[in-house]
């Protein structure tokens, strides 16, 4: 072979560097920070806004609220009334969308450059003054019923992994789906919601970014004009953290309309600010990114037993999960799929990885850590999702160099440190008799 | 309403102000001694390089009673070659930080890999290793075989394939663009080492092949390593397949009702015949069918989703392919109002039929897709892609440059034309996946109603 592990490290930090050269950083008088990055190779920006709320930050009875929440956001505020914000943004050359997850609220705009100032205008007016109507609530609440038939109670996969969150937490708030249960989303009031507003949509609780073709100097008076004026609020509430210990494997079985079982393991694992949180980043791609990974290689290709295999370890404000899910062949059993999944997790906890396959592992950490930042979309979601997650967003700029120096021992110890049997819950998906 | 200042002075300035500083990268042409054409564009500024080969051999191509052989002959370049082993092809790939992928659309088959430019030289050759001489191992096709039917299997779990999938059959029946690019079990099931050695025989080649090269590397470099490896592929093919237009849809006014008793959304598509690549009307169809159900603020979004909460998501668009097109609304709504939602499509479509878009629709629309152009040529591989779409279609090299400014052109008599012309001209096909013995008590008057098994769909 003919690549060299050993010059790539330094060589991508350096193009990392280069990526992010230039960011300026302000935090205004009432807490908003704010990083901005030019980019002039083409004439649009990116604006992402982080809101540190997400499902952690709720309560039974109002689960989802994040959520529903995140969809309100576009139905009116002060000055730009019910529907105005993607006409005055589309028509501006825009378009925006969001996302809610366990621990953010993420709201980001896509733009030509010449308007950015448009959209500085929409999201102070929507985080100074939202305006929540009965009506619009009303309507969004449907929509947002569908879109958890869609994404849960029509699709077997999310069942699956709302069935093992539920089982893996039993006190903390990562028990309950991002959507919220359909029973909560109905009962969701426009008081809870405006409570929720002014609990968490303070500008001491949110980042904005903005990269692409700008003028940093000149942007940054633009946010303190629109932005300096919204008051800050007293800071959010904690979220308590009172998950007990796991003491003894989980198990639960659900049963849908499906041709083929699948299986979803999870083991609780660390935060994101906790130092095994790279080992497992390299531990994820030895395992299951890329034909040649190992769970890929031998529960895929050598003794064909799934037709996917995959591992989910998200980087997460608390302690979170790693969730292997295995989508089975409909003739393969799912005791014998589960057997094989820990014998391969057995092997990491046992032995260290090859000193090629930690190298492989590591080049493809740092080659996607590269390809995250070609746009500015990119960019300004890696930038955000390291300062909320990790505390800072210079955490970007060492990466590569701190991925280079986790050792095959370090992987094997956080292995066998998190893949415990005792402590992992396994769902199961069956077929039921019903239906086909 | 109040309008800021901002809003005012670039609503003077007009939409022709955002048209500025799009361009693609300089574009280095040569061809290889063995007549593959290259297209070299460098661009940085991360050292990344992005390799694409295409090759006119796509699903409709698949031999006939042979679905999907053109996707499965794809998906077995990576699984050996006469060098290396399948497990050797992913360790070289892999260990580089690089990943490569083998599929088939409708039209094309592409081989890609994106790589940190420092590895341009082993990528190349492999993506020429994996091209030109797979070796189709027995036992990789045997494995690949079973594990596409245990996909295709698991597929049929999925209620909004289910529905594209069916809605390709109503709109196109036995045109080659009438099956699906992942193929049909009863077919998948005859697949032979020899069905995708002949195909790769027969269907791959030099002078059909185009191989385009975008991201940070020497011209230099491309040029040698390009014609060291691909410089002795000869033969083959000369020119591509050739494929039929569309005719009226096959089900044109009829309702085909996907049975999935225990859903309780229904997946829906209303769709009918659009428009091919290359065709004059595309400006004036993608600005129309913006404001109908192409953005947030569209007809079909406000009508829908935003008015009566009926579904999170409505769509409707333009799939154009190299010969012919259709045009679809996508969505899906509760059990209960699949019928109320379907004549809200029904409705919205007719009324853009009839009278087009407003001045002030047409307006925003092409801020929007002005304004938004240039998310389009942001990675290598998206800058790869556009430059193989400009010369796979026969665009025309000026064709991102112009682009922008031919939406502009666009008069409200043309977007009222193609609405005319391409908003179901013909009574639509609707597909509907859904609990059927609930749905279809709401069908009544839509038109003949005809019911089908999942299993069908395999």
């Amino acid at each position: 072979m003919r690549s060299s592990s050993r010059s790539g490290p330094a060589r991508l930090e350096g193009a990392v560097r280069d990526a992010l050269r230039g960011l300026v950083e302000a935090t205004l008088p009432n807490g908003l920070k704010v990083r901005l990055l030019s980019n002039r190779a083409a004439p649009i920006a990116s604006v992402y806004t982080f809101f540190k709320v997400g499902s952690r930050n709720e309560r039974p009875g109002i689960t989802g609220i994040s959520h529903l929440f995140e969809h309100m956001m576009f139905n009116g505020a002060k000055r730009y009334g019910p529907k105005q914000f993607d006409r005055v943004l589309e028509s501006h050359g825009g378009r925006s969308n969001a996302y809610t997850s366990h621990d953010m609220t993420v709201y980001h705009e896509e733009v030509a450059a010449e308007a950015l100032e448009v959209v500085f205008d929409l999201e102070s007016d929507r985080m100074a003054s939202l305006a929540i109507g009965d009506s619009s609530l009303e309507s969004e609440r449907e929509v947002v019923k569908e879109e958890r038939r869609l994404r849960v109670d029509n699709e077997p996969t999310g069942s699956l992994d709302e069935e093992l969150g539920a089982l893996m937490w039993k006190a903390h708030p990562y028990h309950w789906p991002v959507i919220g249960w359909m029973g909560d989303i109905e009962n969701i009031s426009r008081q809870d919601c405006e409570r929720y507003f002014h609990t968490y949509y303070a500008p001491n609780n949110a980042a904005v970014y903005v990269v692409g073709d700008l003028d940093p100097g000149r942007t940054l008076a633009l946010v303190r004009r629109y932005y300096g004026g919204i008051p800050s609020g007293p800071p959010a509430p904690p979220v308590v953290n009172s998950e007990p210990e796991q003491r003894g494997e989980r198990r639960a079985v659900i049963r849908h309309a499906v041709h083929a079982p699948s299986l979803m393991v999870g083991y609780h694992a660390p935060s994101a600010r906790d130092e095994d949180a790279l080992a497992l980043d390299v531990l994820q791609y030895a395992l299951t990114v890329g034909d040649g990974s190992r769970l890929a290689r031998s529960l895929v290709f050598e003794r064909p037993l799934v037709v996917g295999v995959s591992m989910d370890w998200t980087w997460r404000m608390d302690p979170g999960a790693i969730v292997f899910y295995l989508e089975l062949k409909p003739d393969s059993r799912p005791p014998s799929v589960e057997k094989a999944l820990y014998d391969e997790l057995d092997k990491t906890c046992s032995g260290r990885l090859s000193p090629r396959e930690l190298a492989k592992a590591k080049n493809n950490l740092k080659s996607h850590l590269l390809q995250g930042l070609a746009t500015n979309s990119g960019k300004a979601h890696a930038l955000g999702s390291y300062e909320l997650l990790r505390g800072s967003w210079r955490s970007s700029l060492d990466l590569a160099s701190r991925y280079e120096a986790i050792s095959a021992e370090q992987v094997r110890a956080a292995s066998e440190r998190y893949l415990v049997p005792e402590k992992r819950s396994v769902a199961t998906l069956l077929p039921s008799g019903a239906g086909r | 309403m109040r309008r800021t200042a901002v809003r005012r002075v670039s609503r003077r300035t007009g939409a022709r102000a955002l048209v500025k500083g799009v361009h693609l990268p300089e574009v280095a042409e040569f061809q290889t001694s063995g007549g593959l054409k290259v297209l070299f564009a460098e661009r940085g500024p991360l050292p990344l390089v992005a390799l694409q080969l295409w090759l006119p051999a796509g699903s409709a191509a698949d031999p006939k009673r042979k679905q999907g052989l053109a996707d499965f002959t794809a998906s077995l370049l990576r699984r050996g070659t006469r060098k290396h082993t399948a497990d050797q092809l992913n360790e070289v790939v892999e260990f580089c930080g690089a990943s490569l992928s083998c599929s088939a659309e409708e039209d094309f088959l592409s081989v890609r890999i994106n790589a940190p430019s420092e590895h341009l030289r082993p990528m190349l050759e492999i993506l020429a290793e994996v091209v030109r001489f797979p070796s189709f191992p027995h036992k990789e096709v045997e494995s690949t075989r079973t594990r596409l039917l245990a996909q295709l299997a698991n597929d049929l779990d999925d209620p909004a394939v289910l529905a594209d999938r069916a809605m390709l059959g109503a709109l196109w029946g036995a045109h080659p663009y009438g099956h699906d690019v992942v193929g049909t079990a009863k077919h998948v099931r005859t697949f032979t080492r020899r069905d995708a050695a002949t195909f790769h025989r027969s269907m791959f080649g030099p002078r059909v092949g185009l191989l385009v090269i975008a991201g940070k590397a020497e011209a230099r470099d491309v040029k040698a390593v390009a014609e060291r490896v691909f410089g002795d592929w000869e033969g083959g093919p000369d020119k591509a397949p050739a494929i039929p237009s569309l005719q009226p849809p096959v089900l044109s006014g009829r309702t085909l009702l996907v049975d999935k008793p225990e859903q309780t959304q229904s997946q829906i598509r209303i769709g009918g015949r659009g428009l091919p690549r290359g065709n004059e009307d595309f400006f004036a169809a993608s600005l129309m069918n913006t404001a109908l159900g192409g953005s947030f603020t569209s007809r079909l979004v406000e009508a829908i989703r935003v008015k009566r909460g009926l579904s999170y998501g409505v769509s409707s668009g333009f799939e154009r392919l190299m010969a012919a097109g259709s045009f679809a609304v996508s969505t899906f709504t509760k059990t209960e109002t699949t019928r109320a939602t379907i004549d809200l499509c029904l409705l919205e479509l007719d009324k853009m039929r009839r009278k087009g878009p407003s001045a002030e629709e047409l307006d925003v629309a092409k801020r929007y897709l002005v304004g938004l152009f240039p998310l389009r040529f942001e990675t290598n591989e998206a800058v790869a892609g556009a430059l193989a779409e400009i010369r796979l279609f026969q665009l025309g090299d000026d064709w991102v440059e112009r682009y922008r400014e031919r939406l502009l052109q666009v008069t409200v008599e043309e977007a009222r034309r193609v609405a005319r012309k391409y908003l179901l001209a013909e009574p639509p096909a609707i597909v509907v996946v859904g609990n059927a013995t609930q749905v279809k008590k709401q069908l009544s008057g839509l038109g003949p109603v005809s019911v089908m098994e999942v299993s069908q769909l395999q």
